[in-house]
């Protein structure tokens, strides 16, 4: 365990490092785009009547500070950081003057909460199912769930989420299909809201899901149906080890160390995966909020939720590196 | 004569697959009969691909489709309580492995989990036989180990932290923490350099002296044989060709295809350069007619082409399944 303090503080000076080098692309693209968005402002505010020039000078002037465009490119440069290690993106300029980060953190929760549960749930399921099905090869039941996931494998997902609208929205409409709760309930900590939450988040759960579980199906089966072969797993047979113990400990714990690897992928595709799930389910996510941000040209708020994907996907890959000697002592060894 | 430890009985063993409709078959144990006894160590030699592996997972009930046993019987003797492989319940064998009959693997470098520290092998393998507490558990296997000359620190390893050497150690420790009756080792030195081969083969010697267990060996390696081996038995292409007391096949082997294993070895002084055997080990897919040595034999005779010959005792503990060493077999 010694070499672990040195691994964590490289790994942590590397997610650093990755997080500058992204938020700096971000920035140099910005500033790099034609559109200006403080022209932009003014060409809208002025386009119904005429406007002084010295009342325009004196609003490209304010809306350059609000914006942080003032001075050089390396003033701008330290402005930018200056703001955005406390988190403070300007204000949106669709929906003026409510501050970006504010946009984001009240769409944040329901992305990070929709795709964490389908992809911890697709990444268990997927992985249960397919070590079982490779370890049991002559299961029925576990044969057909395999026909069953290469099926649904190659479907997209948004084809499956419109399937899922239709049967459950209007040929069998029992589960409601829009919307991240019913409108105007009160919000709280409550078993009502909850259940209510649980109830909406059903449909988009489902379809990323069943989008998602085919791939993990087939790789662990084919992973387990590998290990199995091992001379560890036919000498802990021979050795009369209890078959629990052999498929949990020597079969599955062996093939899943590179499905972690995996999880941490998908894990990244978080902010990029749901955009076309959430836009079909009306769920007022992040992805709702950057289509919307992309159509009226809202370039803070997109700018805004570029950082934040950028740091999300970085902490993800770390947490998950940082898991990872924990369940493969041979990566520790390095 | 006491009872023996093992009696393998007109055993045959083969793989059968069928692929779109295509069957074959491999006839990787063919009519194989001998007996180890107790407190003995009976060697098995053979080229590659001669079955040994197939017979000896035979041995130890671990086959798996497509190796299919048709007939025969192997039947061990755990003091006194006969056990027949193949007649005795899931159960019964489930109870036997490793508290009477354990192995050490071909490639049994690779035979501990990665991911489980060494301890946690121990504890799979052998605690539902040890049993007691966790604390007199971990004093058996301490103790055992010490005997064995390795350091108790070895549990708290993971094996990639061990060299090759010391993991074929661990698992011989492995197989014989429970004092088994009867050891099945296949090619345990087989990727070991010549000094730890030494190492790792006086321990086996002595595991097996303090037990007094009987085991078979099977390598492909006569030296090793010849330093191990009370009782050797020579297979070729699925069958026991020859048979007899370690020294005496090595100073009068009876079989050709044995006398051109022994002469194959170098000797000290010997500056002859050695012959290869014409041709190769015959397909056990589809086996020669006859005695299958036959197509490579410099002495074969016209009988032995259409006719197998039986596994015949010529002397005291020799037998043999040759035409041209044993007249008095021929049809």
């Amino acid at each position: 365990m010694r070499g672990y303090p040195a691994y964590l503080i490289g790994r942590l000076g590397q997610f650093l490092l990755v997080v500058f080098i992204g938020i700096n692309i971000a920035f140099v693209v910005t500033h790099a785009t034609p559109i200006d968005p403080v022209e932009q402002t003014i060409a809208a505010a002025t386009q119904f009547g005429a406007t002084s020039p010295e009342a325009i000078a004196m609003m490209r002037q304010s809306l350059k500070e609000l914006y942080g465009l003032e001075g050089s490119l390396w003033e701008q440069y330290a402005t930018f950081w200056r703001r955005v290690s406390v988190g403070d993106f300007g204000p949106s300029l669709s929906a003026f003057p409510a501050p970006v980060s504010t946009l984001i953190l009240r769409a944040l929760p329901w992305t990070v909460g929709l795709l964490t549960v389908s992809t911890l749930l697709t990444w268990v399921i997927g992985n249960l199912l397919g070590g079982l099905a490779g370890y049991y090869l002559r299961s029925r039941t576990l044969r057909f769930a395999g026909i069953l996931a290469m099926a649904l494998h190659p479907i997209p997902y948004y084809i499956i989420a419109f399937v899922l609208l239709i049967v459950f929205g209007y040929l069998w409409p029992v589960l409601p299909i829009t919307g991240g709760h019913t409108m105007n309930m009160q919000r709280g900590f409550n078993l009502a809201f909850i259940g209510n939450l649980a109830i909406h988040s059903i449909l988009p759960i489902t379809s990323l899901v069943l989008a998602g579980l085919g791939g993990w199906f087939m790789g662990m089966r084919a992973l387990v149906s590998n290990v199995v072969t091992e001379d560890y797993v036919v000498y802990a047979e021979l050795g009369g080890v209890r078959p629990q113990r052999i498929l949990g400990s020597y079969v599955m714990r062996n093939a899943l160390v590179p499905q972690v690897t995996g999880l941490a992928m998908s894990l990244g595709a978080i902010f990029t995966g749901a955009i076309i799930t959430e836009q079909v389910f009306g769920y007022p996510g992040i992805g709702t909020l950057l289509v919307s941000a992309v159509h009226v040209g809202d370039y803070s708020l997109v700018l805004g939720i570029a950082t934040v994907s950028i740091v999300a996907v970085s902490f993800a890959v770390l947490l998950i590196d940082l898991l990872y000697p924990l369940l493969d002592p041979r990566v520790k060894a390095r | 004569m006491t009872a023996p430890a093992l009696s393998v009985t007109g055993l045959r063993a083969y793989y059968r697959t069928s692929h779109f409709g295509v069957e074959r078959e491999v006839k990787a144990v063919d009519d194989i009969d001998f007996q180890v006894g107790v407190n003995e160590i009976y060697g098995i030699a053979g080229e590659s691909s001669c079955g040994k592996s197939t017979l000896i997972k035979t041995i130890a009930a671990a086959i798996r489709p497509p190796l299919k046993v048709l007939a025969g019987s192997v039947v061990f003797n755990f003091g006194g309580r006969a056990v027949d492989v193949y007649r005795a319940g899931e159960r019964e064998i489930d109870g036997i492995r490793w508290r009477h009959l354990s192995y050490i693997m071909q490639g049994s470098m690779n035979v501990l989990n990665p991911v489980r520290r060494v301890r946690n092998s121990f504890v799979d393998f052998a605690f539902r036989h040890i049993g007691r507490s966790t604390a007199e558990f971990t004093r058996v296997v301490v103790d055992h180990l010490k005997r064995l000359h390795l350091e108790p620190e070895v549990l708290d390893a993971y094996p990639h932290q061990l060299s090759g050497g010391m993991r074929q150690r661990v698992a011989i420790a492995l197989a014989t923490v429970c004092r088994p009756e009867f050891i099945i080792a296949d090619e345990p030195t087989t990727a070991l350099d010549v000094i730890v081969q030494k190492g790792v083969l006086a321990m086996i010697r002595d595991v097996q002296r303090e037990i007094g267990s009987s085991l078979i060996f099977v390598t492909h390696d006569l030296a090793v044989h010849a330093n191990l081996c009370h009782r050797l038995g020579i297979m070729y292409a699925g069958r026991l060709v020859e048979e007899g007391p370690t020294s005496e096949v090595f100073r009068q082997p009876l079989h050709p295809y044995t006398q051109h294993l022994v002469s194959s070895l170098p000797r000290i002084g010997d500056a002859e350069p050695k012959k290869g055997l014409e041709g190769a080990p015959p397909s056990l897919a589809d086996p020669p007619s006859g005695c299958r040595f036959h197509p490579r034999c410099p002495v074969a005779m016209d009988v032995c082409r259409g006719n197998v010959p039986p596994m015949v005792t010529v002397a005291p503990g020799r037998r043999v399944a040759c035409f041209v060493a044993a007249p008095e077999s021929r049809p």
